[in-house]
């Protein structure tokens, strides 16, 4: 019996119970639907976050202790003070490197301007050539700071503000510890290269940050978190790199503090890149996963309605095997079915689920991507489900006995 | 009105049997089958019979005499525990299932008592199914449905289906569904059993014109007048051969009974 024949038998008998088709392959169209939105979100937020970053051209590296080995997804830098100003000037003063900026966490409790107040603001303390032109964090307005007295915002942190908080603007912050700074805003930045969404404000390592811890040799130093090393240029930063991982590794004082299973990275912009797209991906298959098991779901629901149609249809069964047909034409007819039942459903939740990612990514404001590998995959475990799930009562409808099948009334 | 073999059509269909060693066209020798159903049941034993070609047979026999187990071993549904069924020559108990599903739809045309026609199929899309699954060229098939469904006084309700037509209409289809693939056999269990009589006598008219056309067929039946449609009638009991009935044509056309021993 040819397939084209079985096809249209098989879309005969799903067409003559369109309800009953249509609840059918409603668990694939919605198992499926679900995997492509959540491609599409992860796909759209990674492009969102990375889509613009040029990391080709920037020779900076991110220096941070972290937890040994791969774990789950991307790893934090641990929160606690352990470069200390000894390793800054170590690190600045080898070969390559234009400047090192430490980051110093401030405990910001909230920021007061014109009569609003900014809590959730992340504080942090730096050098002024962190925002230097050409550098990871462009200002888009103003200057960096020049000293004390004055702070550089991030845009979001701007936009809290209702009128804005411009340059030259005066803002109070108030810290955990109880003291109150008066900063004038020098200059505006773009986001950060991270997942960093909070309202930001920069100000001088000099004189607001104040941590230290005692090193080995029993001297009280401000020490850093991380900090961020720029090479002179893209050509020397493998160099540089290899050279602060060594300095960090043999000789610095971060070395003593680093905690049990941790170690000091030295990442660069494509490093990191790559441990947050490893990251997202993770997390984008994970949930894409769950979404998956609607498909399970799908699945047996589809080989649920086939069981009871062989059943319903054992006589038709006795019929055609009565006038010539073999057990493989009536395998074939059972499993084209729900081969075209679950064909169906993942065409159509193909279609839904760019459609909902579609929105939803509108919505968010990020751009749209297709994951036309994922249409392709959700289109074949569509089929895929289809066969598994026809393959059973296919087998039983083969093996009804045309004997008994015709006998029936 | 006749199904030609002049149509077009004779080439995809099978030729009528060769000559066979015995003359009959279908023979069953010594044919035994026993079910298990907890004990062994003797549903034929030690039958032997044979349908030459052109001849019009008649089983009757009270229930369990085994009739239903004679149609289902000579239509290739069923296989004997002894003795052999032989089909144009061919021995079917050495066919795989494949072989015996092909021989079925190629050599066997059967009409039910229940019609058994596809219910979403259309009366044009019934009969063309025995050449669907005997993998009978798409050129023709449609052509040659539509003149089958003429032939049996059906042509103008091609794209029927089956629950628009009457019992007698259904029956028809079944008819013309038979006669599909040319068969060397046409098997009917109790074709007339749901149908009026005057429906059925007309259903009986129609299966003589099939024989007049030298088909081979035969008919289970309980009903003794429509048993004396057919040359000869075997009477079945207990399994066994009790004896075959020749009825003359006076006989028949009288719709007489003349008993004579086998």
């Amino acid at each position: 019996m040819k397939v084209l024949e079985s096809v249209r038998i098989g879309w005969r008998s799903i067409t003559s119970h369109k309800l009953r088709s249509a609840l059918t392959t409603l668990g694939v169209i919605i198992g499926i639907a679900s995997v492509i939105v959540f491609m599409v979100l992860g796909g759209a937020f990674q492009e969102d976050i990375l889509g613009d970053i040029d990391s080709e051209n920037d020779p900076v590296m991110q220096v941070s202790v972290q937890q040994s080995g791969g774990g789950f997804g991307g790893q934090q830098p641990i929160e606690r003070p352990t470069f200390t100003e000894s390793d800054v000037e170590a690190v600045g003063a080898i070969d390559g490197v234009e400047y090192v900026a430490p980051f110093g966490p401030l405990d910001v409790s909230h920021v007061d301007h014109d009569g609003q107040r900014l809590r959730l603001v992340s504080g942090t303390t730096t050098v002024p050539e962190l925002f230097h032109e050409g550098g990871v964090f462009p200002l888009v307005e103003g200057q960096t700071f020049a000293g004390e007295g004055e702070a550089v915002v991030n845009v979001r942190f701007q936009r809290h503000f209702e009128g804005n908080a411009s340059v030259g603007e005066e803002v109070t912050m108030r810290l955990t510890d109880g003291r109150t700074e008066t900063l004038t805003i020098a200059g505006v930045v773009e986001e950060e290269v991270s997942t960093q969404t909070r309202p930001a404000i920069y100000v001088p390592t000099d004189p607001y940050y104040t941590s230290t811890i005692e090193t080995q040799d029993g001297t009280t130093e401000r020490a850093y978190q991380s900090m961020l090393v720029r090479a002179t240029s893209v050509q020397g930063l493998s160099d540089v790199r290899e050279a602060v991982q060594t300095y960090m590794d043999t000789e610095s004082d971060a070395r003593q503090e680093v905690p049990e299973d941790h170690e000091i990275r030295v990442q660069t912009i494509q490093d990191l890149i790559d441990q947050l797209t490893g990251f997202l991906d993770q997390i984008t298959i994970f949930i894409g996963g769950i979404a998956a098991i609607s498909l399970v779901v799908g699945s047996i629901g589809i080989a649920n309605i086939m069981i009871v149609s062989v059943t319903e249809r054992t006589r038709e069964i006795g019929i055609m095997k009565a006038v010539g047909a073999k057990n493989r034409d009536i395998i074939q007819l059972f499993l084209l079915e729900s081969v075209i039942l679950g064909a169906i459903g993942a065409l159509f939740g193909v279609i839904l689920g760019i459609g909902i990612g579609y929105l939803v990514v509108g919505y968010l404001g990020w751009p749209m991507v297709y994951p036309l590998n994922w249409i392709g995959i959700a289109v074949a475990v569509g089929i895929l489900v289809g066969v598994i799930s026809g393959l059973y009562p296919a087998w039983r409808a083969a093996r009804v006995d045309p004997i008994e099948a015709l006998r029936r009334e | 009105m006749m199904v030609g073999t002049d149509d077009g059509t004779s080439e995809m269909t099978p030729s009528n049997g060769p000559a066979e060693t015995d003359g009959g066209v279908v023979a069953a020798r010594n044919v035994g089958r026993t079910y298990y159903m907890g004990e062994p049941v003797h549903a034929l034993s030690d039958l032997s019979l044979t349908l030459e070609n052109g001849s019009f047979t008649a089983v009757m026999g009270p229930s369990g005499s085994g009739k239903s187990t004679l149609m289902n071993l000579l239509g290739c549904l069923d296989t004997p525990d002894e003795g052999t069924i032989e089909i144009d020559g061919r021995s079917v108990g050495e066919l795989s299932g494949k072989q015996r599903a092909t021989l079925r739809g190629t050599k066997i045309g059967f009409v039910f008592q229940t019609f058994n026609l596809m219910p979403r199929l259309t009366a044009a899309e019934n009969v063309t199914l025995p050449m669907v699954f005997n993998d009978v060229v798409e050129e023709g098939r449609r052509e040659r449905a539509e003149n089958l469904l003429g032939r049996v006084g059906l042509g103008d309700r091609l794209d029927h289906a089956p629950n628009e037509l009457s019992g007698g209409q259904r029956q028809r289809v079944a008819i013309a569904r038979a006669l599909a693939n040319e068969p060397t056999l046409i098997l009917a269990d109790e074709p007339t059993g749901n149908l009026d009589s005057d429906t059925g006598a007309e259903i009986m008219d129609l299966f003589e014109e099939l024989h007049a056309e030298g088909r081979t067929i035969m008919m289970v039946t309980h009903e003794r007048h429509i048993a004396e449609h057919a040359e000869r009638i075997v009477h079945l009991l207990d399994g066994e051969l009790e004896r075959i009935e020749e009825l003359d044509s006076v006989g028949r056309e009288e719709g007489g009974s003349r008993g004579d021993g086998a």
